[in-house]
């Protein structure tokens, strides 16, 4: 009954597919970023070349500055609202949803509602921020070189947090009933319930929601393309944004799958960690 | 035993405090949908009113005329038709290989099946920007670049990985006792799955159906490289487009925001829990 061959034509079909749709496309860049446009073999060039543009210390830069700037607020808030929706309340269940809307809604919705919002002149932003003298006249959110990467970490926050939340929240729930009790019966207060009994009970979710943030991170451009594409001087210009740009915009295929390489070895460890932590997880709750 | 029972409550009641639970509802909920009723009633604006300082808060004279020039005056509706095709396609494609390759690894044990679950996995978390050069050249050497099966081929990077991941695990909790009595009764292999693994897992298929539908409606940059006629442009690059030109009409780019996020809306609201449900169980189960 449980013949080999027999599960090998189940799996074959979608196998198939994902091997030419992911494997086949990793194994041609690494292809592409060692040839040239005419396909003879020219070793580290396009690497050099790359690594030699005036704009890839800026992206790497900028890359490290959204990664971490977007998952530590991702994450601090997202536990904090799932503390807050894991009481007991009358209309828990409305909150519980209306968070999940940032993170429902597609990028490029969010990317330009923000955009407008942001609007120097006529953004609804400058308006609440000038109005009761928070600051003194309307800033050019999108336009100002020092603003501009903040506020793109921003809109990234604000759409993800609501995934943290959920999760951390389906964490907090698993939590059985006899830890709480065990702690009321020493006296915990409240907040001491969330740092020695709830913190300690979600680790394993926060570790594994935080490598998938790195990782989403690095993949969902959306938000930066569509409102900025890097600019302004290439103030948001990340890594993912300037290999899109490299070949769809300069068409230098060759160097952009260069820039590929070694973006997606940075990217297959962060995986692997995470894929890892995955294991280990299911290990413990065994 | 009553007197067990409730033991528990005689317990101080802890908790956050009320005030700071009004506090952070508020908050949450302000923050999370202050944008969309700012997109919603920008949409209604006339121009003379989304163009004025201070910002008014509640249009005087509401106006549909954003929504005439969305829906007539330009191709959103055929960006509408557009993305709901490659969507519906690439969802239902990837559902039939990932039941099939589901099954496969759910109830089979062959030599190769970690390596091959885990690049599944990795298939899902990959990062786009590092394979999409390749990508591009494969689908125009096929001649797909500018079809609809050029992106339901493309977006099955998204929706496969996902799908067959989250099914193994719907599959892997139905008792396999079920079947193994079915084919002592003579059933085959395939019998078994459509008689009986699938009837019982409706909810999982549900769940992946919902969450690979919103994944392709909401995807962005694939679109943006693999689609630039508008013969097969989707929604999100139509929305793109509206306010990358040099004037942007603000009016009625958040009337197509507003027709775009309905769909999603309508579907999250109606099904959440299995919503809910699919995201959680994506992203952590090991």
């Amino acid at each position: 009954m449980q013949r080999q061959s027999t599960g090998y034509l189940f799996v074959l079909p979608a196998l198939l597919v994902l091997g030419l749709l992911i494997a086949y496309p990793v194994a041609y860049t690494g292809l592409l970023s060692v040839t040239d446009n005419q396909g003879n073999y020219v070793g580290v060039e396009n690497f050099a070349r790359i690594l030699g543009a005036r704009a890839t210390p800026t992206a790497f830069m900028n890359t490290l500055w959204w990664v971490f700037g977007s998952i530590v607020f991702q994450v601090i808030l997202g536990v904090l609202a799932a503390i807050l929706l894991n009481q007991n309340f009358r209309g828990r269940a409305i909150v519980r949803s209306v968070t999940l809307i940032p993170w429902v809604v597609p990028g490029i919705v969010a990317a330009t509602t923000w955009a407008w919002m942001l609007h120097t002149e006529f953004g609804i932003i400058n308006y609440m921020l000038t109005a009761p003298g928070i600051i003194p006249e309307p800033v050019g959110w999108l336009t100002n070189g020092s603003t501009v990467l903040p506020v793109m970490i921003a809109i990234n926050i604000w759409k993800m947090f609501p995934f943290v939340a959920i999760m951390v929240l389906a964490g907090l729930q698993s939590i059985p009933n006899d830890l709480y009790e065990a702690a009321r019966i020493d006296g915990a207060s409240f907040w001491e319930e969330v740092w020695y009994v709830m913190l300690p009970q979600v680790r394993p979710v926060i570790v594994a929601v935080t490598l998938l943030l790195v990782i989403w991170a690095l993949n969902h451009i959306t938000i930066i393309y569509a409102i900025t594409r890097g600019g302004p001087a290439n103030r948001t210009l990340i890594t993912p944004i300037q290999i899109f740009r490299t070949a769809f915009e300069s068409v230098q295929f060759n160097q952009a799958a260069a820039l590929s390489v070694m973006f997606f070895a940075v990217a297959i460890v962060v995986v692997f960690i995470y894929i890892r932590t995955l294991a280990s997880n299911a290990g413990e709750a065994r | 035993m009553s007197a067990v029972a409730a033991a528990p409550s005689k317990l101080k009641r802890t908790g956050l405090p009320v005030p700071l639970i009004i506090i952070g509802s508020v908050l949450l909920v302000f923050v999370c949908l202050f944008p969309f009723w700012w997109m919603g009633l920008s949409s209604i604006k006339t121009l003379r009113e989304l163009y004025t300082i201070p910002p008014i808060w509640w249009p005087s004279m509401p106006t549909l005329d954003n929504y005439r020039k969305v829906l007539f005056e330009s191709n959103i509706p055929r960006y509408f038709l557009n993305s709901v095709v490659v969507s519906v396609g690439s969802t239902g494609l990837a559902l039939i290989l990932a039941i099939f390759a589901s099954y496969g690894f759910a109830r089979f044990n062959f030599r190769g099946k970690p390596l091959l679950q885990s690049f599944v996995l990795v298939g899902q978390l990959l990062p786009t920007a590092a394979i999409i050069v390749p990508l591009f050249i494969t689908l125009r050497v096929l001649g797909l670049v500018n079809t609809y099966w050029g992106l339901i081929l493309v977006y099955m990077i998204l929706t496969l990985p996902l799908s067959v991941w989250m099914l193994t695990s719907y599959f892997k909790a139905i008792p396999v006792e079920l079947e193994e009595a079915a084919i002592i009764d003579g059933a085959s292999r395939i019998g078994c799955l459509f008689r009986i693994t699938l009837p019982l897992s409706i909810p999982g298929l549900v769940s992946v159906l919902v969450y690979a539908f919103v994944t392709t409606w909401n995807e962005f940059i694939f679109a943006l490289c693999f689609a630039t006629d508008s013969s097969v442009k989707t929604l999100p690059i139509g929305l793109a487009e509206f306010s990358t030109e040099f004037n942007t009409d603000w009016g009625a780019v958040m009337a197509a925001s507003v027709v775009m996020t309905l769909p999603i809306a309508i579907l999250f609201l109606s099904m959440q829990r299995l919503f809910v449900g699919g995201m959680t169980a994506g992203a952590t189960k090991g």
